[in-house]
């Protein structure tokens, strides 16, 4: 939320100076890969033979997440400010085995964790005329939604998310694609160590405390409040 | 405005950097762990919990083996960590293990009995698990230790020559003091043997003390005339003088706890229902019905379920607490208060499989351990341990001071 006030702060006071003139406004969607680290395993099974039972998290490939937001942005000639408040989803998996002596069995818990985004990108671009490819850094808060599944109950409501960024704007004249791809570094454990052992009405398994990392790959659809330059075929027969 | 911003902005970022930091909470102040053994012909019988001065805990099970040539379970030792972690886990040939453990200064240990049916107390190294003593109690078919404020203790045994339930007092060096025989006047000793190898049902046997009125004594419920029964004895003389009936042993008493002057709370089951009296007048020195008293019925208990009482201390108050498992494999909790009969919260804890809870002790922190024991996959019989934190039984206006999320 601290995030947000400063942006609005920042805007109200530079509506005051043409801040409309460098104003673009769309939406957008993608895909992501959840990319779990867990920092501390938690295990409700303990083996009293000593073994250790198998506890994983399913790779990045099968994380596979969407998110749907707005976008908004300030530019000048080469920096832009993105704001892109939105719905992000994260799915991911853990497998925890219990052995016996004739069986194995595998109790596989599914995670899907909603979170109210709020990132701030900043973007540092060179004007390739239609083309305009950009690097930039990227921080974020979220707030979890609500959720009947028990395991949900699990994790902190706050998350905060760090990352880089790239893409490239694309100036189709009336609108301005912008395509980008960026991965984002949890800041901290998401699991809430209060709840850690309230999964509901399993008993399997207990929550660790994770990283949740990310791989983002978003498309989003801009109109400038600014008149568009002319990239037309007419003008390059010039 | 612009003023604001900036105290907003900081009042925003603390809430959320102590959500997020959760430094104050430690993997010690609340936990639930299953302790499988990967042998499906074992079935695992948990008795008692003790702490280990903030250093852990030990719980002693009794372990069925199908494959057995002994129909009895043999006692089974697990010792945890303050969270719960394994350190180590050793079975003994003593066989029917008994609650409680029994903790006295440095020593450790249980009581047990041989293939003769002798009861022994067994003292233990608890940072090893070695046996480094047995001692032959006398008696036999021990059915429950109780340990008091003195360091006493007594012990609940069966006779099968004289048909009679046997109350011993021993000293804390183990020397018989007193002992009793309350005669049953019927043949139990295939319940008892039932009750002993876990084929049967199992009897709430325990045993506590009070100090009311009329002087200390030991409130102990067993066989006694044709009936389970809970009887009053002097302390000094362990002479009867009181008891609570129901009909036969199909009937009685679940659970007790002494609250003050002639006062108890108690739980008792009636064709397998449990009702709950959190506080009544007991006149231990006569002999009542316990269906003469008015109770509010459990009906999400289980049948015939049993029931653990037992006083909780926090930081504002005293609090009486019942324990127990429902229909719907939730253990759940009944805080009453201590001073009156008022029930103050009621604590679920909801698990996919079966669970039957068997003893609970508070720590040092002032949290709660339940040991209970579940069914994995609906099948194994395992023993479990759930740590409460201290949170859990503060009213409700007190826990936003405690709470650290």
């Amino acid at each position: 939320m601290a995030v947000v006030f400063i942006i609005l702060s920042h805007t109200a006071i530079a509506q005051k100076g043409g801040f409309l003139d460098h104003l673009r406004i769309g939406f957008g969607a993608g895909a992501n890969s959840a990319h779990i680290i867990d920092l501390s395993p938690y295990s409700i099974y303990e083996d009293l033979t000593g073994q250790e039972y198998l506890s994983e998290y399913s790779g990045m490939l099968r994380n596979i997440g969407n998110q749907y937001f707005v976008q908004a942005e300030w530019y000048n000639d080469f920096l832009i400010v993105a704001l892109k408040p939105g719905t992000y989803s994260y799915h991911f998996s853990k497998l925890n085995e219990v052995m016996f002596t004739t069986e194995t069995v595998e109790e596989q818990t599914p995670y899907l964790l909603r979170y109210l985004t709020v990132p701030v990108e900043v973007r540092y671009n060179y004007d390739l005329r239609r083309f305009r490819p950009y690097g930039g850094l990227n921080l974020a808060y979220s707030h979890l939604l609500g959720s009947l599944d028990p395991s949900n109950q699990t994790f902190l409501r706050t998350k905060l998310t760090a990352g880089a960024e790239l893409g490239t704007y694309i100036d189709l004249r009336y609108i301005i694609l912008d395509i980008n791809l960026g991965y984002h570094s949890g800041l901290h454990n998401i699991a809430s160590k209060t709840d850690r052992f309230g999964t509901g009405g399993g008993t399997s398994f207990a929550q660790d405390d994770l990283l949740l990392n990310d791989l983002q790959l978003s498309i989003s659809v801009l109109f400038s409040l600014q008149k568009q330059r002319n990239y037309s075929n007419i003008e390059c027969y010039y | 405005m612009k003023r604001i911003i900036p105290y907003i902005l900081l009042a925003g970022l603390l809430t959320n950097g102590c959500e997020i930091l959760q430094k104050d909470i430690l993997p010690e102040e609340g936990f639930t762990k299953i302790y499988n053994h990967p042998e499906e012909t074992l079935s695992f019988y948990p008795e008692s919990v003790i702490e280990l001065g903030g250093d852990g805990y030990i719980f002693v099970s009794a372990v069925k083996d199908e494959e057995s040539e002994v129909e009895y379970p043999y006692a089974y030792l697990t010792r945890v960590n303050a969270s719960g972690e394994l350190e180590w886990s050793l079975e003994y040939s003593w066989l029917s293990p008994c609650s409680n453990l029994i903790k006295q200064g440095n020593s450790t240990g249980f009581i047990a009995m041989n293939q003769q049916f002798q009861a022994y107390f067994v003292e233990i190294d608890p940072a090893s698990g070695e046996e480094l003593s047995s001692t032959s109690l006398g008696m036999t078919m021990p059915l429950y230790a109780f340990s008091d404020k003195s360091g006493n203790i007594v012990v609940l045994g069966y006779d099968f020559v004289s048909r009679s339930s046997w109350v011993a007092k021993y000293n804390s060096n183990l020397t018989l003091e007193r002992s009793t025989l309350l005669s049953i006047n019927d043949d139990l000793e295939y319940e008892v043997q039932r009750h002993l190898n876990k084929t049967g049902q199992s009897y709430p046997f325990f045993i506590g003390e009070f100090d009311g009125t009329a002087g200390p004594g030991y409130y102990v419920n067993c066989f006694y005339n044709y009936t389970l029964r809970c009887v009053f004895l002097d302390a000094s003389s362990m002479g009867t003088t009181g008891n609570l009936y129901s009909f036969r042993t199909e009937e009685g008493i679940s659970s007790m706890l002494y609250k003050s002057g002639s006062l108890f709370g108690m739980t008792s089951y009636y064709e397998g229902n449990n009702y709950i009296l959190p506080e009544t007048e007991v006149n231990v020195n006569s002999s009542d019905n316990i269906k003469d008293w008015p109770a509010n019925p459990l009906y999400e208990l289980t049948f015939k379920a049993k029931v653990l009482a037992g006083e909780i201390a926090t930081d504002s108050a005293d609090y009486e607490l019942f324990v127990s498992q429902t229909n719907s494999n939730s253990l759940v909790m009944y805080k009453y208060a201590m001073e009156s009969d008022s029930l103050l919260a009621t604590i679920y804890k909801e698990f996919d499989e079966r669970l039957e809870v068997k003893d609970f002790i508070q720590t040092a922190d002032k949290g709660i351990v339940v040991l209970a024991r579940i069914y994995i996959l609906g099948k194994y019989q395992r023993p479990m341990l759930i740590k409460f934190p201290p949170e859990t039984f503060l009213p409700e206006k007190e826990k936003g001071l405690f709470t650290k999320n």
